[in-house]
This record gives C-alpha cells, sequence and structure tokens, in this order.
C-alpha cells in the first residue's frame, strides 16, 4: 500500500459532483507519480473508504462541497476541521461520510495523520455528464493545490502533458470503446 | 395519544431515506417511508450506445457499482438473444458472489450489529470469560483472551477520551440492548476483523475487475478477460490460485464467526421473530447462470403471495415470462406526472415535486408492484422462494441455521418465524453461508472449464434495425435488480432500472397498499419516541441504500484556507 492516497470522489452521472473523479482523470493523464502516490477514482465510496486509508501516512481527497461559496470557490480543509464533525445517526447505513471514515479508520488500525480536502463548490448538481463553466474554471487552481500538497508531502511528480486537453470517457459524446477487441 | 416522529436525521442535498411514523399506545400506527432526492440519472442514457451503457450504470450508486454493471450488459444480451460463453459466464458468477460476500459482511457487522450490540458495556466484560464464550461456539483461531482485551481496550480507548467519535450517536443504554458484556464484547472484536476479510473478498472482484470500485473486465456478449495459462499477463493458473486463497479465507471467516455469531445474537433477541413482518409477499429471480443460454442456476428464484410457501411459484430463467409481464410502476403517492401503473418498458420520469404529503404526494421513490402487489424483496425472499422449492443449498444452510438458534434461544425457531425483523439478518447469513459454497464450485467450474481448452470469453453484439427490448435482472445482495432498456437502431431509446431499495423502499400505491419498510414498521412497541432504536433495527434490516447518488462534502467546521478562483 503506498504512503499517499489522492481520491476524486464524487457521482460522474450528476453534473458538478463529479469534479473529484474528473481532476482525478487530468491528474493521471497530465502528471506522472512516484512509487509511494497511489491515484484512484473512487466515485462514491461510502464505507468501503475506510479500506483505503487505514495505514496510509497522508490522504488527499477532492470533492465538491456544499458550503455556500460561489461555485468554483475552493476551499482547503485539514484533518482537524473535518474530525469536528459529529456524525449523525444513520437511518440508511450507505449514507457517506468522510468524518465517518476517518474515525473508523483510526478503530480499525491508523487513519492517515496528514488528511487534505481539496473542496469545490459547486453549482449544479443534476443528472447529466458536464460540469458547469465555473468548477471547470476552477480546475487548474484544483491541480495546482494537489501538486503543492504532493509537494509539502516530499513525493515527486513530472509534468507529462497539458492540462487543458484531457478526454474525460463520461463527458465522451461519441461512443466509448468498450468491447473486447479479439477473441 | 398520538405521536408524530420523522427520522430525517441527514439535510444534505443528496437524497436520503426519511422514515415517518405515528405512535399510539406505544407501539407505530401508522408509517411512510420517502425518499428525498430524485434521481432520474437514468435520462442520460438516452441517445447512448447500449454496449457502453453498464460503464455509466455502474455510477448509479456508490455501495453497488457491480450489480448495475451486471444487470445493464444482461438487459442488453436479452434484448439480442445473445449467448455468452461459459467461461464469462462462471467469470461474472464469481465477481458477483464475491462482491455478496463482501457486502453481506459489511452490512453484518460494520452497519448493523451496532443496532443489537452496547458498545458502552464492554469495558466491564471479562475477556477471558468472552474467550471462553466464543471458543464454545467455533473453532477460530482468533477468539484468544489477548484478542478480545484488545478489542475492549479500545473501547476502553474511545471512552477515555471523551469523544465518542464513530459511537458518538448510538443508542446505549437503551432498554432493548439485552446482550451481556461478554457478548457484547465478542461481536465487538469481530466487527474489528471483519473489516480484514470483506477486503480479501472485494480483492478477488478487483482481480477479476481490473479495478474496484467499478469494474473494468464487462462487455455486452461477454467478458473481457483474456484466458492464457501461459502468458503472464491474461488470467492464468496463478492468478487463478491466488483467488481460491484469497475465497478460503473469507469462506473460513464466514462459517466460523459470521454464522455463529448472527446465529448466537438471534438466539439472544428471539422476540424479534414477531416483529417486522410486512409485507408476506416475496419475489426473488433466478441468478449464477450454469450454462450459455441461462437455462439451469445456482440460485432459484420465484415468487411468493401472503406468506403461502407451499403455493411458491418458479422462475424458470432469469428473465422469466411471468417477471417480463408482470412488474410495474406506480407513482400515486410519487413525485411523479402519471394517472396508472406503468411497465418499466414504457415507464416515464416526469417529475411533480409538492411537499411531503402524507395523503398525496410523498417520496421520490416510485412504487414497483408484481401482479399488482408489493413485494418484500432480498436475502430473505430469496431464501424462502429456495426452501419452498427444496432447492437442497437453500434447506442445508437454513436448517443448520435455525437449529443453532433454537439452541440459543430454548424454543425452536423455524422457516415460518424468519418472515420478521430479526429474519431478514437470519436470510441474510444463511445467503451468505450458501454462497461460500457456491463460491468454491464456481471457481472449480471455470478451472475445469479452461482445463478443457475452451478460452472463449466473448461474442459479439450485432444491432439489428428497428426496436427492441430486454431486462437483464441480477438477484443483488440487497434484493431483485431489473434493468430495463429499449434500443432503437443501435441506440438506447429508454431505460429504466428498478432497483431492490425501490421494491422495499416503494410508498403506498393506488390502492393504498403500503410498501415493505412501511408494513413492516407497522405495530411495532416503542419503548422511548426520543430513542427509536426499534424503528432503525427495523429499518436496517433490509440494509437500505438509497443515498449514494450524490456525494457532496458539506462542511460545518471552520475553513482554513480558501483559495480564491481569479
Amino acid at each position: 500500500m503506498s504512503r499517499v492516497l489522492i481520491a476524486g470522489v464524487g457521482n460522474v452521472l450528476l453534473g458538478d459532483d463529479g469534479i473529484g473523479p474528473y481532476i482525478v482523470n487530468v491528474l493521471n493523464a497530465c502528471y506522472s507519480f512516484g512509487p509511494n502516490v497511489e491515484i484512484e477514482d473512487f466515485g462514491t465510496p461510502a464505507l468501503d473508504f475506510i479500506d483505503n486509508m487505514v495505514g496510509r501516512d497522508a490522504l488527499i481527497v477532492i470533492d465538491s462541497v456544499d458550503n455556500g461559496e460561489p461555485p468554483g470557490t475552493i476551499t482547503l480543509y485539514r484533518k482537524s476541521d473535518i474530525m469536528r464533525i459529529t456524525p449523525s445517526v444513520r437511518m440508511d447505513p450507505h449514507s457517506p461520510a468522510l468524518v465517518e471514515s476517518l474515525m473508523a479508520a483510526d478503530l480499525f488500525g491508523s487513519s492517515p495523520a496528514e488528511v487534505l480536502l481539496v473542496g469545490i463548490s459547486g453549482e449544479c448538481y443534476n443528472a447529466g455528464c458536464e460540469l458547469s463553466p465555473a468548477v471547470k474554471n476552477a480546475l487548474k487552481n484544483a491541480v495546482k493545490v494537489v501538486l503543492d500538497e504532493l509537494r509539502r508531502l516530499n513525493e515527486p511528480y513530472s509534468v507529462e502533458s497539458n492540462t487543458s486537453v484531457v478526454d474525460v470517457w463520461w463527458s465522451r459524446k461519441d461512443q466509448i470503446p468498450v468491447q473486447p477487441s479479439s477473441n | 395519544m398520538t405521536k408524530r416522529i420523522t427520522i430525517d436525521p441527514i439535510t444534505r442535498i443528496e437524497g436520503h431515506l426519511r422514515v415517518d411514523v405515528e405512535i399510539a399506545n406505544g407501539q407505530v400506527s401508522d408509517s411512510w417511508a420517502s425518499c428525498t432526492m430524485w434521481r432520474g440519472i437514468e435520462k442520460i442514457l438516452e441517445g447512448r450506445d447500449p454496449r457502453e451503457a453498464w460503464l455509466f450504470t455502474q455510477r448509479f450508486c456508490g455501495v453497488c457499482t457491480t450489480v448495475h454493471a451486471m444487470a445493464s450488459v444482461r438487459a442488453v444480451e436479452d434484448a439480442l438473444k445473445l449467448e455468452v460463453p461459459p467461461n464469462a459466464q462462471y467469470i461474472r458468477n464469481l465477481i458477483l458472489i464475491n462482491h455478496a460476500l463482501h457486502d453481506h459482511i459489511v452490512h453484518f457487522y460494520q452497519l448493523s450489529a451496532l443496532d443489537w450490540v452496547d458498545v458502552l458495556t464492554i469495558p466491564k466484560a471479562d475477556p477471558a470469560k468472552t474467550s471462553a464464550l466464543a471458543e464454545s461456539l467455533s473453532p477460530w483461531t482468533r477468539n484468544s483472551k489477548n484478542e478480545m482485551k484488545a478489542a475492549q481496550d479500545k473501547v476502553k480507548g474511545v471512552a477515555a477520551s471523551g469523544q465518542f467519535g464513530i459511537f458518538a450517536n448510538g443508542y446505549w443504554g437503551h432498554p432493548q440492548m439485552k446482550l451481556s458484556p461478554e457478548v457484547n464484547l465478542l461481536a465487538f472484536a469481530h466487527y474489528l476483523q471483519a473489516l480484514e476479510y470483506q477486503r480479501k473478498a472485494n480483492q478477488v472482484v478487483g482481480m477479476l475487475g481490473s479495478k474496484t470500485p467499478h469494474i473494468q473486465n464487462l462487455a455486452v456478449g461477454g467478458v473481457a478477460n483474456a484466458i492464457n495459462l501461459d502468458n503472464q499477463a491474461t488470467l492464468n493458473m496463478d492468478r487463478l490460485e491466488g483467488m481460491r486463497v484469497l475465497m478460503s479465507e473469507v469462506i473460513n471467516f464466514v462459517r466460523n464467526v459470521y454464522v455463529p455469531d448472527a446465529c448466537a445474537i438471534a438466539g439472544f433477541y428471539a422476540d424479534w421473530f414477531k416483529i417486522g413482518k410486512g409485507v408476506n409477499n416475496y419475489l426473488a429471480v433466478p441468478d449464477l447462470p450454469l450454462d450459455s443460454k441461462g437455462t439451469q442456476f445456482d440460485l432459484p428464484g420465484g415468487y411468493i403471495f401472503d406468506g403461502n410457501l407451499a403455493g411458491v411459484n418458479r422462475f424458470k430463467t432469469a428473465a422469466d415470462q411471468a417477471f417480463r409481464d408482470g412488474v410495474t410502476e406506480d407513482v400515486t403517492h410519487s413525485y411523479y406526472e402519471g394517472d396508472k401503473p406503468l411497465h418499466p418498458w414504457k415507464g416515464e420520469t416526469v417529475p411533480d415535486f409538492t411537499d411531503f404529503q402524507a395523503d398525496k404526494k410523498y417520496s421520490w421513490v416510485k412504487s414497483p408492484r408484481f401482479q399488482g402487489r408489493p413485494m418484500q424483496v432480498g436475502p430473505l425472499a430469496q431464501i424462502l422462494v429456495g426452501y419452498a422449492q427444496g432447492d437442497p443449498l437453500t434447506r442445508k444452510w437454513t436448517d443448520a441455521a435455525l437449529e443453532k438458534i433454537s439452541a440459543v434461544a430454548g424454543r425452536k425457531i423455524t422457516v415460518d418465524d424468519l418472515q420478521s425483523t430479526l429474519g431478514r439478518h437470519v436470510a441474510r447469513v444463511i445467503r451468505t453461508a450458501m454462497l461460500t459454497d457456491l463460491a468454491d464450485k464456481q471457481w472449480q467450474l471455470l478451472v475445469n472449464n479452461i482445463a478443457k481448452g475452451d478460452t472463449a470469453i466473448y461474442n459479439q453484439p450485432q444491432f439489428p434495425s428497428g426496436e427492441i427490448e430486454g431486462v437483464g435482472t441480477h438477484e443483488a445482495p440487497r434484493g431483485v435488480l431489473s434493468h430495463w432498456v429499449v434500443v432503437k437502431d443501435g441506440k438506447i431509446k429508454n431505460y429504466q432500472a428498478v432497483v431492490p431499495s425501490t421494491w422495499n423502499g416503494s410508498p403506498r400505491d393506488k390502492d393504498g397498499a403500503r410498501g415493505p419498510y412501511e408494513a413492516s414498521l407497522m405495530y411495532t412497541p416503542i419503548a422511548n419516541a426520543e430513542l427509536p432504536l426499534e424503528i432503525i433495527r427495523t429499518v436496517h434490516s433490509f440494509d437500505p441504500c438509497m443515498a449514494c447518488a450524490c456525494h457532496t462534502f458539506d462542511p460545518s467546521g471552520e475553513q482554513i484556507a480558501k483559495v480564491k478562483v481569479l
């Protein structure tokens, strides 16, 4: 298991909620990372997230946030901010919750000491695969924040290609090649 | 005096389950289940290539990604009458089995055990007695006094910190919490261990599916796992052996930990076999196909009306004609336009939001009905349908579980008792035990077939011009899942997913018949309306899953830094 996990979370079918997975696609396409860094699009991981936290030193989560700021605003949260939230009674056992996952990770082993949540305020969460323009504009800064954090953690990365031209499958209008090539 | 309570804990933008109950004379006198957000994400699929639909459908939900991928490829294959090579069936089956093993273990331990296990009594437990009790129940090697002591120390640490953290909102000390400190400690020690074993099952899903969540190996017509026993990059004997080792550890955990724990806890809480029956119509689809055409299955399906097991009806195929013809969705009490129940192929999703109006519209969930009736789906439905048909595997594990539970309860617990809140938990552990046998079996089937020299994994789909319809079903961890697709000239014209939590969480229909959650809550005794543990127990027994559509983080903490976008 690598020391650092970069996790994009959110539902790619619900507009700006897909910004986390979108940025993971951008990072994967445009940068290469050292062996200590794992980067993953988790979609909406619910409590499965625990598994992927236990035993890591650092966690970078990229997610949309609902904090009343204008769309496209990037707000950073550290572990102490997140842990201040008290989990609520779970009616539905799958309610996704970052704070619960971190608490559970501590119970089962250890949660990452370093947590950064890169929160991007969204505008539209309706069904549809497009990001709103304000959120798309936030992309470069969000990527920069992630790379700054890697530098702070002394994890190297290198640039492979330009951030502005990335093919993200769920945004494609034409057909996605999914069938096996031959048998 | 009638008192109304609403359990609607979260006001974020995701869809959530909300439950309203009226309590009179110490028991539930009326109930409503509703979901607070419109999904409607099937619309995204209209006009797309049917071969790629599964990539999108597995993003419907964060917990059940795999199941929506599987139902989608099956729906398109059904429309095309396309057969699937045996290797592809076995590989898909192994994915589904391991996904379900993971899901059921997580549900019992991480998501619902603490409804029954009072964590705050654990510091009082005697670890030596706990260990002795555990060793009397099973030969599991991780039941030592030290193991129990370590688990107890974790709880003591949390309690000493003054911050209950993940335990902050449990109903600790509730009069309905009845286990001894030792049994609570035993369950909690296994709660900690369970996380390791569910992960191993998930690893098998990842090995076959290339990644999890969101498997990548499916295709309409088969799978994309190239098979070559001499090639390191493909599915070969090393990988198959690696999977078998992981599965054997999970199997061992289920048989020696989950089964004895669930049966012991059920025996101690045997009163709960009388609570939470609700809708006693049951629906299950056959699954784990054994041949290319899908005529033989490892898990039987069918339906039962009015709890009459002797009158069980069997589905011969995964998309049996009776199922195709029998499903409709009613929107009388849902926030959609429409004046009559519609078949999913004709389904419409036109929102018509009003506020919560208990006598009119009150939920974003539609009301699926089978032959006009509300149906309970999930492991209980599957176990009852299989048991009633005399399925040997279902009988073997059901009888074994009932015997263990009866021994603890000190009275005979029967198959009929399973129609209850506690029975839904017991049925889930029975199903999990059945899947341990089937994991071994399906692995062997795959290995034997490859050994015969068959490496076929895929049949190419061909789309005709004109309109075709298909339904893909899957007996998912939460019950019957069906995807309904209409394809016109090779493009998706209509797509509807009828999911298990819609069957179980449906609002009333045009006839006023309550959905399964609603019906199961009726007449439940409530000790304290301020601490409605009894309601949580019954709702959790269904393993509801409606919240995963949208995941925005809602911070109430303070911000430490802001990056304004220029």
